[in-house]
């Protein structure tokens, strides 16, 4: 940080983080290019998800910031450090557990602790926090598939896991529609889809039709991002209406589910930005109640998704 | 600097200063914008808290030939009140954006003014007589008894205090889905425009349950969305010409007499990036944070973070000149991405038209604002460029200003401050010029400054 009236002392190794550009391709200097990456990608992920105003953050720095992250995140793809971004369900988190543990403090004391470096040394617990841009439309935040990934590893909640195999079944519906490439990213969308579905928002119209695209696109990593813009500048205003939003603009009961799945998403979708806080708030369940995951749930969540896609017509 | 009449610099020295005295600042306080009306009697500021002030500058004392009228307070008005958007459960701000004034038609005066959802049309006008002698009523208001009224009278009127009463004519609403970042107001001086970060909308100044948008540049899959409207202004004599910016550092200039929705820009105006000054952040910085049309539109100029350019608007790919802000910010620009300064959106100004060398171009300087309360102008002729402060010590009227400069790095000489100094806290972000004098008006965070060239 800038001081203010102190005088500093010269620093050789402050290259690393200020001073000239380093360019990629320098020999000595690639580790501090490397440093001054992650420190502005780590930066860039506090900037959009420590925010708590009462207003709308700014649409702009909200695009800038992603387009910071986007670019990062192709120069890692291109450097061939990326794994591929969703774990399917059947496969055991245990080669990514203990990126998954490395992961979870940074995600949990999001508010208390700075995202170290370190947890993101591989990117592959990053990428598999985010979720498609096009779940972030409905408002939900990215987070929770992260949440999800960690159950399976960590002993609370393991009412995760059951929430999964919901999902999975769930899914079979929509994946008819378009190629799901992992049933595990397909389980975040879906979570997001089911639970997008109980508020008021215009975004959950706009589900369906960002919904197969991410799905069927590339990996998600860059995509899951400008899906902020959504959760931030939300299109939940009058002229953006819809009918189909009147049709859901029942009772959000989703703040006042406690059942941990949709109280996940749904708590945080509520609110268009995502604060640490209620980061937090809903992160707590899941670390804390080992709750069992009902059925009800699981079902509407078929019938949710079936009337989306005739209403949609995708 | 070359003043108009011959080859003299300008010597700018502290005029007022208006606002709380306290370091403490009040949110509330904080001005959102600065703006002459056109014949420069009228000072306007809009703040955080909503309000819109405006000051009136005095006639000129013939016996004090070394200053130049005085700004006083003239009216003060709530504009816009803070709301909730019940949809989003998120507070709409009441903040004052933009203040446009309305050339003078009559004995009134007019302004837009505008926070991130709604424009207002505001009409100030002065009441300095009152009727007075009513049959029917007494001077107090009470009816009177009609059989006590024997005579009739005609009322007359009679003088009263000057009261400057302002009242909103219009409220041009529910047409912004993001936040307004500009308005400006047609030669045509029938139509405006307003935008935001996605859309543009054009209005007429007497209706306000319609508005047609003019621009949109929002992607059908919001995940696309990478470039947002940063700043757009009307062509200043063509009333179907106007352009905007973007946060990727192009202008676009669209011709509305070419379809109904200016999609396709008719210009584009870009510089290539230099690839020496390549980082990560070249993109961050090069979003324009103000577009400014010279008088005689042949000319327009930009602010991006670090620089101002001015450009041809008969050469796209390039500016043709280029002046730097504060270029020593460039290796501290992680620290600035960390704390958001880098998001600052700073204003930029022309100076006034009216006393102009016949040959050269009808503006010669350009001013905008830096940290530590400072403030930069650059002569466009001799390519002088100088750096004040806004502050009020040492700032007696009438004191010339001293000009301050700022140690890049190495050694640091005496009265140089240091980057590591600036307190990157006090940020003038909102400058403007008097349309026809020397006078300029200097937000600081709470504080306005007027400055005056010294008159011999």
């Amino acid at each position: 940080m800038l001081g203010k009236g102190g005088k500093r002392k010269f620093d050789e190794h402050e290259d690393g983080l200020e001073g000239k550009v380093v360019s990629p391709t320098d020999g000595p200097s690639k580790v501090s290019y490397t440093l001054q990456r992650q420190t502005i990608f780590n930066i860039s992920l506090m900037k959009l998800y420590n925010h708590r105003p009462l207003t709308e953050p700014s649409l702009q720095k909200t695009v800038l910031i992603n387009n910071m992250l986007r670019r990062i995140q192709e120069e890692l793809k291109q450097e061939g450090s990326l794994r591929p971004v969703f774990v399917t369900a059947s496969q055991p988190a245990d080669p990514l557990s203990d990126n998954f543990r490395e992961a979870q403090p940074a995600f949990s004391h999001l508010a208390s602790q700075p995202l170290l470096p370190t947890d993101f040394v591989s990117t592959t617990p990053l990428e598999s926090c985010l979720t498609p841009a096009s779940l972030l439309e409905d408002d939900t935040f990215c987070t929770s598939p992260a949440v999800q990934h960690e159950g399976p590893t960590k002993p609370p909640p393991p009412a995760l896991q059951p929430v999964k195999d919901s999902f999975s079944s769930a899914l079979d519906e929509i994946e008819e529609l378009c190629p799901a490439p992992t049933s595990a990213e397909a389980a975040a969308a879906q979570t997001a889809a089911g639970d997008s579905k109980d508020h008021a928002s215009e975004s959950s119209v706009q589900k369906p039709e960002g919904f197969p695209e991410s799905r069927a696109a590339e990996p998600k990593l860059m995509d899951s991002l400008p899906g902020n813009f959504e959760v931030t500048a939300s299109t939940g205003f009058l002229t953006d209406l819809t009918l189909d939003d009147i049709l859901f603009a029942d009772i959000d009961t989703s703040m006042y589910d406690f059942d941990p799945c949709t109280s996940a998403t749904g708590a945080a979708s509520k609110v268009a930005p995502v604060s640490a806080d209620e980061l937090l708030k809903t992160l707590a369940p899941y670390s804390s109640q080992p709750v069992t995951p009902n059925q009800p749930f699981k079902m509407d969540l078929t019938e949710l998704d079936h009337i989306m896609e005739v209403l949609v017509g995708s | 600097f070359s003043g108009a009449g011959g080859g003299n610099d300008i010597q700018w020295c502290f005029s007022q200063v208006k606002g709380a005295v306290d370091d403490d600042v009040a949110e509330a306080d904080i001005i959102s914008t600065v703006e002459f009306n056109h014949s420069g009697e009228l000072l306007a500021t809009g703040d955080k808290g909503g309000r819109v002030v405006i000051f009136q500058q005095e006639q000129e004392n013939k016996t004090q030939s070394h200053s130049r009228g005085e700004y006083n307070v003239y009216s003060t008005f709530q504009s816009h009140e803070p709301e909730f958007d019940y949809l989003k459960s998120l507070e709409i701000e009441e903040k004052i954006n933009k203040i446009r004034w309305l050339p003078q038609k009559n004995a009134a005066q007019f302004l837009l003014s505008t926070n991130d959802k709604t424009i207002k049309l505001w009409k100030i006008s002065e009441r300095d007589k009152r009727p007075e002698g009513y049959n029917l009523k007494e001077e107090d208001g009470r009816y009177r008894d009609p059989t006590t009224v024997t005579t009739l009278r005609v009322p007359v009127f009679r003088p009263m205090d000057l009261m400057v009463e302002a009242s909103p004519r219009r409220i041009f609403a529910n047409a912004h889905t993001y936040h307004i970042n500009s308005i400006s107001i047609n030669s045509d001086y029938e139509t405006y425009l307003s935008a935001d970060d996605l859309r543009i909308n054009l209005w007429h100044l007497e209706i306000t349950d319609r508005s047609f948008n003019i621009v949109d540049i929002k992607p059908a899959n919001m995940e696309e969305l990478t470039e947002v409207i940063t700043a757009a202004e009307f062509h200043p004599n063509s009333c179907n010409t106007f352009v905007y910016s973007s946060s990727k550092g192009t202008i676009r200039l669209c011709d509305m007499r070419a379809s109904a929705l200016c999609d396709r820009h008719s210009k584009l105006f870009e510089e290539p990036e230099d690839p020496s000054n390549r980082s990560f952040f070249s993109e961050i910085i090069s979003s324009i944070s103000d577009v400014k049309f010279s008088h005689s539109g042949r000319y327009m100029m930009t602010r991006d973070y670090l620089s101002v350019k001015i450009w041809d608007l008969n050469m796209e790919n390039r500016p043709v000149e280029t002046y730097q802000v504060h270029e020593y910010l460039r290796s501290k620009l992680c620290s600035l991405y960390e704390n958001d300064c880098i998001f600052d959106k700073f204003e930029c100004c022309w100076n006034g038209s009216d006393r102009q060398v016949s040959f050269s171009s009808t503006h010669t300087i350009v001013m905008t604002g830096s940290y530590n309360n400072f403030f930069r102008m650059f002569d466009r002729n001799t390519k002088r460029d100088i750096t004040l402060e806004a502050s009020r010590e040492n700032n007696k009227p009438r004191t010339v200003l001293k000009p301050r400069k700022v140690c890049a790095s190495g050694k640091r000489k005496k009265d140089e401050i240091s980057v590591d100094s600036l307190d990157f806290n006090k940020k003038i972000l909102h400058t403007a010029w008097h349309p026809k004098e020397n006078i300029i008006a200097v937000a600081t965070t709470n504080n306005l400054y007027i400055f005056q060239d010294k008159m011999n």
